[in-house]
């Protein structure tokens, strides 16, 4: 069981934004897709998603191709937890989670036992529970983000894509997210998110996948992707390495004198 | 778990309620006229199937008027709800935005020209064309949530063409009363309609409700984005082509009987939205009632009005709507400091 | 400043071809040979009253058979659009227009020295008469005006004789559902063919609008519809062919009345009373 994908190619605006990348994602995993702008993150996110179809390579889902699946099935199966979500109408905070459960209900009938229950199963594992009643224009960013990934929760998929999750979050929300995405990875779903910050990336993720200019650069444990040599390549930076109560931690320190950007093409 | 006052009232109490107030202004249009009916006497006599004067003026006068005025503003109440959702923005309505004076160049190319003396049906399929023409424009130029800065002047921009447009086509028609009657389909009127314009608007605007009807829990989604919307399992292009065909049709084939009647849109679907919680899917009907009884009210406020000859329908809705739209605009200028 | 002295040049200009034309006026005393007419309803009075080789010009309207009684007439002789250019090279000795004619040209034509001659709109018979025999006189042909004046009232008196014992109610439908009230020619015009106006009764006033209400439940014995046949489509004439009129058709008589025939209240409204007169008489 797992999301596979090989060789995926993409040309976006005439830009090649993916060029052969292989990706999996394992149940039970939090797998961090790094590296520095433009490099394809989203972009890779998007087509594991099945929100943009490859011009090259697939995409399997457990053995099944998206078109196999159907637009429905594969909804079920994957949720995705889109960069920036800002809902134009005041919904209230259980009409948002709600949204997340619109892949299970049928056409125009309303929420069963079923949903109701994900509904609050998602919302007390995001710890929005106390948010009811409220809408959600009048939550802070941080609880809002709570909201929305207590949305892609709901939808009780075997696997959650969230596309940078952190931006513009204070440390502290930005900690509670990837501690709430962990949670959701240990209760067996597998988790894939876009990070900037290599510190956290290295902390929290199980797996990395290192993209640099389209192309798939290093996939494996945290400290054998983000060893010096690829920091200095792909991000042009040098880190301090520590480790507090056992738990190994990276700090970039300094850029090295070559930028990355030197021999884009 | 849900309380009543942020996720609005239920469907199955709001939905009846807003049936039974149009039901009633229904009836207060049949009541109302220019010559005194005796109203109990002439239902009788058409349920009876007695052809007297007043049963001939409520079957052939009073009830398509109210009937085509009721249609119409289901109509133009779903469509607006419709517009805003597909480009999630408020102030997006068929008239504000353009489509209902693009309607009405359509259906003036087909009347005036005499292709709908020949063919009925090309009446409310110029209407419709106007309003696919459109729509389709503002998709394509801005369709995906632009700012309402776009939107607005998109509207301003088709607005001014379209009606340049029809005023260059009434003058060209060959019947000199022609360039009078631009007042009609740019402000609208259903002063004069019969059961023929019923039954030539009903169809199309029929698949039209149940196109956008259809779109309720893609609408839903559509409120967290694209992208949300695309991976909670809806096919974003077939939910713009249901919400721009159905607005094509309901609106094309409502303008093409009555005139282009502005604002419906615009206030109704922003009245009702608290009731339902503001999700723009529940919206789609409730507006379409609301509309219903909106123009009902005006055209009842149009009747009884000591002005005549009577004033135009669109005079009413643009004295309600064109405040309404200041003060919108001002609240969403607020929020966004 | 710059409209002001373009405006003097074409003033210059006109002047210069004006005074051309003043050298070529008759003498006083002679009838005109170039006459001028720049409005519907004086066309058909100089085309009655005048040979056509006099006729310098009658506006394109006239040439229309649906909207003008002489349109054959009409279509001999050249036509205008009522622009001063073209009234001045045509040369006139008589130039013509009605009261509603376009206030620009006539103070145009009277600044280059062609004072047009104004008829208003006869609101009575009497009016009528009057005014046939000032444009006869104008004309140069009073014998023909008298001769056009003895013929209408020889076959009024002859209608006079067909109209019904009864007077019977009528309203008359004209397009964007007007209606004629008390006081017009029209009024006039249903009484000697022994009609009542419902709208007179109703307190109408010359033109206003009656509702399609009021003419299903006034009452009505005949509805006279006032329509252009086979006009191009107009929102004003749809009202005339509403499905409620057609299902009155049992009850009273309609009576399809061109409006060209009293739209200029001139010798045609004889026409007019006519076909009311023959329309009441025939059996329902």
């Amino acid at each position: 069981m797992a999301i596979v994908a090989q060789g995926l190619s993409v040309t976006l605006g005439g830009r090649i934004a993916l060029d052969r990348v292989d990706a999996r994602l394992e149940p039970g995993q939090v797998l961090g897709i790094i590296g520095p702008n433009g490099a394809g993150k989203t972009t890779l996110l998007r087509v594991l998603a099945g929100l943009l179809k490859p011009d090259a390579g697939s995409v399997r889902y457990d053995g099944a191709g998206p078109r196999e699946l159907g637009r429905r099935a594969l909804a079920r199966r994957v949720a995705f937890l889109a960069q920036d979500s800002t809902a134009v109408w005041s919904l209230s905070v259980d009409a948002v989670v709600g949204l997340g459960r619109l892949p299970h209900r049928q056409a125009f009938s309303g929420e069963n036992e079923a949903d109701r229950a994900a509904i609050v199963r998602a919302m007390a594992h995001c710890d929005v529970a106390s948010f009811t009643g409220r809408t959600i224009g009048a939550l802070s960013g941080g609880e809002r983000r709570r909201v929305l990934l207590a949305r892609a929760l709901a939808v009780e998929a075997d696997y959650l894509l969230a596309d940078e999750p952190l931006a513009g979050l204070d440390p502290g929300h930005q900690l509670e997210t990837l501690q709430l995405l962990r949670s959701i990875a240990a209760a067996g779903t597998g988790v894939a998110v876009v990070l900037h910050d290599l510190s956290l990336a290295a902390r929290f993720c199980d797996r990395l996948l290192l993209l640099h200019q389209g192309r798939g650069v290093a996939d494996g444990a945290p400290d054998a992707v983000l060893d010096d040599t690829s920091l200095a390549e792909v991000f042009g930076v040098t880190a301090l390495r520590g480790s507090h109560a056992g738990e190994p931690f990276l700090l970039s320190w300094q850029t090295t004198t070559r930028g990355p950007n030197d021999d884009r093409r | 778990m849900r309380r009543p006052t942020v996720d609005g009232i239920r469907l199955s109490f709001l939905l009846p309620a807003l049936g039974l107030i149009l039901l009633a202004m229904g009836v207060a249009s049949l009541a109302v006229g220019y010559a005194s009916l005796p109203l109990a006497q002439a239902v009788s006599d058409v349920m009876a199937g007695r052809a007297s004067l007043p049963a001939l003026v409520l079957a052939e006068l009073r009830l398509p008027r109210s009937l085509l005025g009721a249609l119409v503003g289901f109509s133009l109440g779903m469509a607006g709800a419709a517009v805003q959702g597909l480009m999630r923005n408020p102030l997006a309505e068929p008239g504000v935005i353009g489509i209902s004076s693009s309607a009405a160049l359509g259906a003036v190319a087909t009347f005036y020209s005499g292709l709908s003396a020949t063919i009925a049906l090309a009446l409310p399929l110029g209407g419709i064309a106007g309003a696919l023409l459109a729509t389709l424009v503002l998709f394509i130029l801005l369709g995906r949530g632009a700012s309402t800065m776009t939107l607005i002047l998109a509207g301003v921009a088709l607005n001014s063409f379209a009606g340049a447009a029809t005023a260059l086509a009434l003058n060209l028609a060959p019947n000199p009363y022609a360039a009078l009657e631009i007042v009609f389909w740019l402000m609208g009127s259903l002063a004069d309609r019969s059961m023929s314009h019923v039954w030539l608007a009903l169809p199309l605007m029929l698949f039209g409700w149940a196109l956008m009807a259809s779109t309720a829990p893609a609408l839903d989604a559509l409120s967290l984005g694209e992208e949300t919307a695309a991976s909670l399992g809806f096919d974003l292009g077939w939910l713009r082509a249901r919400l721009i065909g159905g607005t094509a049709l309901a609106v094309g084939s409502a303008v093409a009987v009555t005139g282009a009647i502005g604002f419906v849109g615009l206030v109704v679907p922003h009245l009702l939205r608290p009731l339902v919680g503001h999700r723009p899917g529940r919206l789609l009907i409730a507006s379409g009632l609301g509309g219903a009884i909106l123009v009902l009210a005006a055209d009842l406020g149009v009747r009884l009005l000591p002005v005549r000859p009577e004033l135009k329908l669109g005079v009413v809705t643009a004295l309600i709507g064109a405040p309404f739209l200041f003060a919108l605009v001002q609240r969403l200028r607020r929020e966004a400091l | 400043m710059r409209r002001k002295r373009r405006t003097d040049r074409a003033l210059g200009a006109a002047l210069v071809v004006a005074s051309s034309i003043l050298a070529a006026a008759p003498a006083a005393g002679a009838p005109p040979e170039r006459i001028v007419s720049l409005n519907m309803c004086t066309d058909e009075l100089v085309l009655r009253l005048a040979d056509a080789g006099r006729i310098a010009s009658v506006t394109w309207l006239s040439q229309d058979p649906r909207n003008a009684n002489m349109a054959e007439t009409a279509r001999r002789v050249p036509a205008n659009h009522g622009l001063v250019e073209q009234v001045l090279a045509l040369k006139p000795d008589l130039v013509i227009a009605g009261a509603y004619t376009t206030r620009a040209t006539v103070g145009l034509l009277k600044r280059v020295g062609v004072t047009p001659r104004e008829f208003g709109v006869p609101r009575n018979l009497a009016e009528m008469r009057a005014q046939i025999r000032e444009m006869a006189a104008l004309l140069g042909e009073p014998a023909r005006g008298e001769a056009l004046v003895a013929g209408i009232d020889a076959r009024l008196d002859a209608l006079a004789a067909r109209s019904p014992a009864r007077p019977l109610r009528a309203i008359v439908l004209r397009p964007n559902g007007f209606t004629v009230g008390r006081g017009s020619l029209v009024d006039e015009i249903l009484t000697r063919a022994g009609l009542v106006n419902i709208a007179a009764e109703l307190g109408i006033d010359s033109y206003g609008q009656i509702p399609l209400e009021t003419v299903a439940l006034s009452g009505a014995e005949v509805l006279v519809l006032n329509d252009t046949p086979d006009g191009p489509p107009s929102l004003a004439h749809e009202v005339l062919h509403h499905p409620v009129i057609e299902r009155l058709a049992g009850r009273l008589r309609l009576v399809a009345l061109p409006s060209r025939l009293w739209t200029c209240a001139g010798p045609s409204v004889v026409d007019a009373i006519e076909h009311l007169v023959r329309a009441t008489e025939a059996n329902p």
